[in-house]
């Protein structure tokens, strides 16, 4: 009896104390790394140095927002790099329309790409990580077929959406600061931000009390195509120039890595925008430092898998009852 | 009962097919229907002069050493009356790839060879299954860029039992000369690296802080053109010091981001030394945006693509060390040579020319 409820008492207070850490450590992680900098890095402590990071997540963080959305129904969306291809493509392939008409045949490609994959998985059942396997394979050869070598972007518009600043902040983040709005907006005060998670939550449920999951699906795999689809025109004007093949390669993973750092469990049900703000930010500032500090770049692969694997380990305790 | 809302629907099976198929449609038909791109910049894709492109073997860098058709075994042949295959690494989808196999091709077309060819696609396993599908498509000499240097073994033990000719042409393979192979043709990118590292102490005066960037880690070409570039460092200028070295991956992107992140924490830096075009090319765009100007930090850089000599014009950077692809007339000459009973070097290092301010504008018709 005694010993029964002294094993107990602690491992309540150890499960808060992982509960808490697995939902605010990316934040500690943020300010640890900051604090870092700030004794240790040279110029940390500048406007350019937070312009740098801020247009160096952007892209990122806008990836990963819609990749939030896809895991908190309890999806994955693998897609996403060869989406900005796509889009890079797009346009390097219309640019000739001029610059508002270029950015929209790349966000229809995105929307396009996004219907591919939601359509796939919410209709004709096919597992997420599948369905858009296909896609981030045969997305990316679309593209390099369309596009086979980098061309330069010489359109002064263009390269002012990457290069350029409203009230000194680059065009860039003022863009990822309104996506960011959106979806928070979305999440917190729509039907299809509540209907999303119910359906990670427990899809059987949420069919059976009349939510219409796979419209929701369809929508939330087009809604991460499109974002996809901006980061792709974000990066290509950054770039100055269309590079299909190198676009977004592996953005997959940094887009995963910080939503499942930021605490959104990959079973769905859940999801943290903020926590995935500063999961990409953790993740960005992890590589500045190492380069800043120019260690070797497996020392950053080795630093990246090790938050990866503390992410996971604190949120490998929950389970949904 | 365990029907979905959809249930209503007329057809609840074949609707859905349909439209991913139409949003799969729409994809294809966005992409390629009307397209337009920008109307391409002035100046005409004018091919220059030939013989200013045209590789030149360095004849003081080559060995002394010589292969004949009787040391390799195997038979004399006729090039023109032979199937020639040509196994390419990487994806054609950078300006170095691009322009060696079409070099490969035209000089093939030239000669009147029939040339059969396969892309890896930067995939190892791939090139050697490549190889053998050359073979058992009846090619009876080979030119090959490899991927790797070593792993050649299952490929080397079935040309040598068939006598047939090997040329690898931009990478070595591993091995011994005229036994697994005839001949290599290639950069000494050392060199290279050494010829960027005299570019920058001219660039510096022999006295500050430069930045690396390194192309893909575990690459023969960035471990040379590093190596070459500290030695001659080294040696030459104690006055500079190395300050980064950082991988680009040899991408423009790559490029771009590590060099945006290095001059915000080190704004003085006078130098930066790209192991090849693109992550030069991309340092530009990090320098404009960080509000530098032409000639405010010297870039040098390893390749000679058009892009980059366009850049010395305008000033940004400050010299490009080239590294030729054109391989087609050396390689099949080699190959005639070799089948016709001559001996030839096996190991023929080529001449790479360099571009700076004062024959940049004049040459950049040369450029690839």
């Amino acid at each position: 009896m005694v010993r029964a409820v002294s094993g107990v008492r602690p491992r309540v207070d150890r499960a808060t104390l992982l509960a808490w850490t697995r939902d605010y450590g990316v934040y500690v992680g943020v300010a640890v790394i900051v604090l870092f900098n700030i004794v240790f890095t040279p110029n940390f402590l500048s406007l350019e140095n937070f312009r740098v990071q801020a247009v160096q997540v952007a892209p990122v963080l806008i990836v990963a927002l819609g990749m939030a959305l896809v895991i908190a129904t309890g999806g994955i969306d693998l897609s996403v790099g060869a989406v900005m291809a796509l889009s890079a493509s797009a346009i390097a392939l219309y640019l000739g329309y001029g610059p508002v008409v270029a950015v929209l045949v790349a966000l229809v490609a995105g929307a396009a790409a996004g219907a591919v994959n939601g359509l796939l998985v919410a209709f004709a059942g096919i597992q997420a990580i599948i369905a858009t396997l296909a896609l981030m394979i045969g997305g990316r050869g679309l593209a390099l077929v369309l596009v086979p070598r980098l061309q330069g972007i010489r359109n002064e518009d263009l390269r002012a959406l990457g290069s350029g600043s409203f009230l000194a902040v680059p065009y860039v983040v003022w863009i990822a600061a309104v996506l960011v709005a959106v979806v928070v907006f979305l999440v917190r005060r729509t039907v299809f931000g509540r209907g999303l998670v119910a359906i990670g939550g427990n899809r059987r449920a949420a069919e059976l009390s009349g939510l219409p999951v796979r419209r929701t699906l369809l929508l939330v795999y087009v809604l991460c195509g499109v974002l996809a689809a901006v980061a792709g025109v974000l990066t290509t004007a950054r770039l100055q120039a269309s590079d299909p093949n190198s676009v977004g390669v592996l953005i997959e993973l940094s887009a995963i890595t910080a939503v499942v750092v930021g605490g959104t469990p990959l079973t769905g049900g859940r999801v943290r925008i903020a926590g995935t703000i500063a999961g990409a930010v953790l993740m960005q500032l992890l590589v500045a430092t190492l380069i800043k500090h120019d260690l070797p770049p497996s020392w950053t692969q080795m630093a990246q898998a090790a938050v990866i694997i503390g992410a996971v380990y604190l949120a490998r305790d929950r389970r949904r009852t | 009962m365990n029907d979905t809302p959809e249930y209503a629907h007329p057809s609840p099976r074949s609707r859905p097919r349909l439209l991913t198929v139409a949003a799969a449609c729409t994809l294809v038909l966005l992409a390629t229907a009307c397209a337009r791109g920008e109307e391409p910049a002035g100046g005409g894709d004018g091919g220059g002069d030939t013989e200013g492109q045209a590789q030149v073997l360095d004849e003081a860098a080559a060995g002394d050493q010589t292969c004949a058709i009787d040391q390799y075994g195997g038979q004399g042949y006729d090039l023109s009356d032979v199937k020639v295959g040509f196994s390419q690494s990487e994806a054609e989808s950078n300006p170095f790839r691009i322009t060696e196999t079409e070099s490969i091709k035209a000089e093939a077309q030239e000669r009147g060879v029939e040339l059969i060819t396969s892309n890896a696609q930067s995939d190892f396993s791939r090139q050697i299954t490549d190889v053998q599908d050359l073979i058992s498509q009846g090619a009876e000499v080979l030119i090959i860029a490899p991927l790797n240097s070593d792993g050649w073994k299952p490929v080397l033990d079935e040309t040598r039992e068939r006598g047939i000719p090997i040329i690898t042409v931009d990478r070595a393979i591993n091995g011994t000369a005229c036994e697994d192979f005839v001949t290599f043709i290639g950069s000494d990118f050392a060199e290279q690296g050494r010829r960027a590292a005299d570019k920058t102490i001219e660039a510096l005066d022999g006295e500050g802080e430069v930045a690396i960037l390194l192309g893909t880690a575990g690459n023969n070409v960035t471990t040379q053109r590093t190596e070459g570039f500290k030695e001659r460092i080294g040696a030459e200028a104690p006055g500079i010091e190395i300050v980064f070295e950082q991988s680009g991956d040899f991408t423009r992107e790559g490029g771009q981001s590590v060099t945006e992140q290095l001059v915000q924490s080190d704004p003085g830096i006078d130098a930066i030394y790209a192991q090849n075009d693109e992550m030069g090319i991309g340092a530009v765009t990090a320098l404009e945006g960080a509000g530098k100007g032409p000639g405010d930090v010297a870039i040098v850089t390893v390749d000679g693509t058009r892009g980059a000599v366009e850049y010395i014009i305008d000033g940004w950077i400050h010299a490009v060390i080239e590294s030729n692809p054109r391989f087609g007339p050396l390689a099949f000459e080699a190959a005639e040579a070799f089948g016709s009973g001559e001996e030839v070097g096996t190991n023929l290092i080529i001449t790479d020319r360099e571009y700076d301010a004062s024959n940049a504008e004049a040459e950049v018709g040369d450029a690839y």
